[in-house]
């Protein structure tokens, strides 16, 4: 790993949720993201896995402020943008972007490819005039694989994986640095999914993105990332380059996490034996007293169900496991 | 003898814009104790084919041509004389002989039913139990599928399960009647990974103790190299390829098995590999190509494949592919 100077930082960010129901019953809070560090560096994807209602997707769009932090800091570029407001915002907004699960849900079916796709160029005042708009249009369909003539339809015209391409061109068309993908290939056919994941890829190895990449396919999350960060119930459990912790997973949940995945390969896939985690994931309102995985935890000790385990330097590695404490 | 045996099996559904012929020809058998997975992208008519064979199509579906016979029962649609008589012939069996587990367990419980109504109900209408019996065969079959205090969670309402345990229910009402065909419409693609793992370990152990037929419809070929003996790949309404496992991963003969398999990452692979997607989208089959469905995909495609359709070639007993590379006079690369 490069000494460079990391793009994101993300401090100990804690994202909450109020879900009282009703005048007189008690608070209720739903922790989503509950104390979670962790950086990017230009130029690298970072994927971000877990299992539903672990919080990677709050924390996603946390980080592109649609959700505002209860506490902790995300710097990026060195600035600190969890507490910007107004014009400010807008400004930053330039440089990140997100990509959505949905490609059915994300695009107004009102409005024509050309429009979607403009209008973030309007919104921050990018090019002068509508022809210089309409001629970076035709060029951003021509990156995502579209065609020119494509511009005057409309999203009901296309297929899943090109309405995904046009959510791409949307969020390049503002020239972001960072791009948050929240289960962006989730929706699409495995045959879909690879042309999508290879457009991402050449985009970033063109125009030197980062990208957080969300999603809970793990195989297709390991091909695209460098980095990998594991999510349980609003906690990151191990952090580090994507190759160690596949190969060599070192908390618990990872190591069982990756054993649930099916290889497609029948050889292999018939012949390994699984860890089969016992029962589910926790209530985030009521959250286990200590560490969150120490209900379903084959190692848990009685100090896991009481203590809230501390992110541990483990070589090039995070680990949030009293297993691994000097 | 074959458990089930499908013949040349069409299905069309009647839209606005014409005919999409969802299903066209598809033949297969299974046997008892095997499990069959059909792997297909979303449009390729899997479900459709296994609807066609239980009688559950759409109002605008209909069965244009093909055969269905099911533990030596002719059960085709044309076999009965009116819609009526097809349909109660087909109540009898389903839920009871032949049943489904189907993907979302949310839509398939009824939110205002009891665990107990909805489990008890195949056992009172297939066979001549009574309310206290089934419900005894009821708790039998939740401690089965691993529900755990089984007497308190039988008078709980669906949304009081979690997503996984939503899951064990819907396989614990497939099971009730002992049935000798299930048929798993996606049963693990709305469960997170662990929550996929415990249930296909359960689906896994289920089929070894009590030697069911199983036919697993999925688009996860891992969760097909897992669980499944044969498989079969459709694609555009019909299937391209059927093999054993074995056959299918590592001596897959049609270009769109290989494409499948080279676009899905592994993770036990180690390195920079690029994946390499299929170009292009599947096929319209409102107009369904006039020849192999796959042809505008294939880099492989010669002039033939667009106009006839790719005979059937048999390479072992259980291995068949349609494509006209395997023909004789096909240029060999």
């Amino acid at each position: 790993m490069s000494e460079q100077e990391a793009i994101l930082k993300v401090k100990d960010l804690k994202t909450h949720f109020d879900v009282t129901k009703g005048l007189f019953a008690p608070k209720q809070i739903v922790k989503a993201v509950d104390g979670v560090s962790f950086e990017i560096k230009p130029n690298e994807t970072f994927g971000l896995v877990g299992e539903s209602g672990c919080g990677k997707s709050t924390l996603g769009r946390t980080i592109v402020k649609l959700y505002d932090p209860v506490s902790g800091s995300i710097e990026f570029n060195g600035k600190d943008i969890s507490k910007l407001k107004g014009e400010e915002l807008k400004t930053f907004r330039k440089e990140m972007q997100m990509i959505f699960q949905d490609p059915y849900a994300s695009l107004n079916p009102r409005m024509t490819v050309g429009e979607i796709i403009k209008e973030p160029m309007i919104i921050h005042n990018i090019y002068k005039t509508d022809a210089e708009r309409e001629a970076r249009v035709v060029e951003l369909l021509e990156i995502v694989g579209l065609k020119p003539d494509h511009i005057r339809r409309y999203p009901s015209e296309f297929s899943g994986g090109q309405r995904q391409r046009i959510g791409i061109a949307r969020a390049l068309a503002v020239n972001p640095k960072f791009i948050v993908c929240d289960e962006a290939i989730s929706a699409l056919d495995v045959s879909i999914q690879a042309q999508v994941i290879n457009l991402l890829k050449n985009i970033q190895r063109k125009m030197g993105l980062s990208y957080l990449f969300i999603a809970h396919d793990l195989s297709m999350v390991k091909h695209i990332s460098d980095t990998i960060g594991v999510m349980y119930l609003g906690h990151m459990m191990e952090c580090g380059p994507s190759n160690d912790v596949y190969h060599r997973p070192l908390h618990p949940y990872t190591v069982a996490l990756l054993s649930a995945i099916p290889i497609p390969d029948p050889d292999i896939s018939k012949a390994k034996s699984r860890i089969v985690l016992e029962g589910e994931i926790p209530s985030p309102i009521n959250p286990p007293k200590g560490c969150p995985f120490s209900t379903r935890c084959s190692k848990a000790t009685e100090r896991c169900r009481n203590e809230m385990p501390q992110p541990v330097q483990v070589g090039n590695r995070q680990v949030s496991c009293f297993l691994y404490e000097k | 003898m074959a458990l089930l045996e499908v013949k040349n099996l069409c299905t069309e559904f009647k839209t606005d814009q014409g005919r999409v012929q969802a299903v066209r020809g598809v033949s297969f058998e299974l046997n008892q104790g095997e499990v069959l997975g059909i792997v297909g992208e979303s449009g390729s008519g899997k479900s459709q084919t296994m609807y066609s064979i239980i009688g559950l199509l759409a109002e605008n579906g209909i069965v244009s041509d093909g055969q269905v016979t099911f533990d030596g029962m002719d059960i085709s649609r044309s076999s009965f004389k009116t819609k009526k008589e097809y349909e109660e012939k087909m109540r009898t069996l389903r839920g009871n002989t032949m049943a489904m587990i189907f993907q979302d367990p949310m839509t398939f419980l009824n939110p205002v039913l009891t665990i107990e109504t909805q489990l008890t109900e195949p056992l009172i209408n297939h066979t001549k139990m009574s309310k206290a019996q089934a419900k005894e065969r009821a708790l039998e079959l939740m401690r089965l599928v691993g529900i755990p205090s089984p007497e308190k969670r039988i008078t709980q309402y669906p949304f009081e399960f979690s997503g996984g345990m939503r899951q064990r229910i819907v396989i614990a009402i497939a099971l009730a009647c002992n049935p000798k065909l299930i048929i798993a419409d996606e049963p693990t693609t709305a469960l997170d990974v662990t929550i996929q793992a415990q249930v296909l370990e359960l689906i896994d152990t289920l089929r070894k103790e009590r030697d069911s037929s199983i036919i697993m419809i999925t688009h996860d070929l891992g969760v097909v190299a897992k669980l499944c003996d044969r498989i079969a790949i459709m694609y555009g309404g019909k299937i391209v390829e059927i093999g054993t496992d074995r056959e299918i991963f590592y001596e897959g003969k049609h270009p769109y098995t290989a494409g499948l398999l080279s676009c899905v990452a592994n993770p036990e692979d180690d390195g920079e590999k690029d994946l390499s997607p299929i170009p292009g989208s599947p096929p319209d089959l409102l107009n369904p190509p006039k020849g192999c469905p796959f042809v505008d995909r294939c880099d492989k495609a010669m002039r033939i494949c667009k106009e006839r359709m790719p005979e059937v070639t048999v390479f072992s007993p259980t291995h068949q592919c349609a494509c006209w590379l395997n023909h004789s006079k096909a240029v060999k690369k």
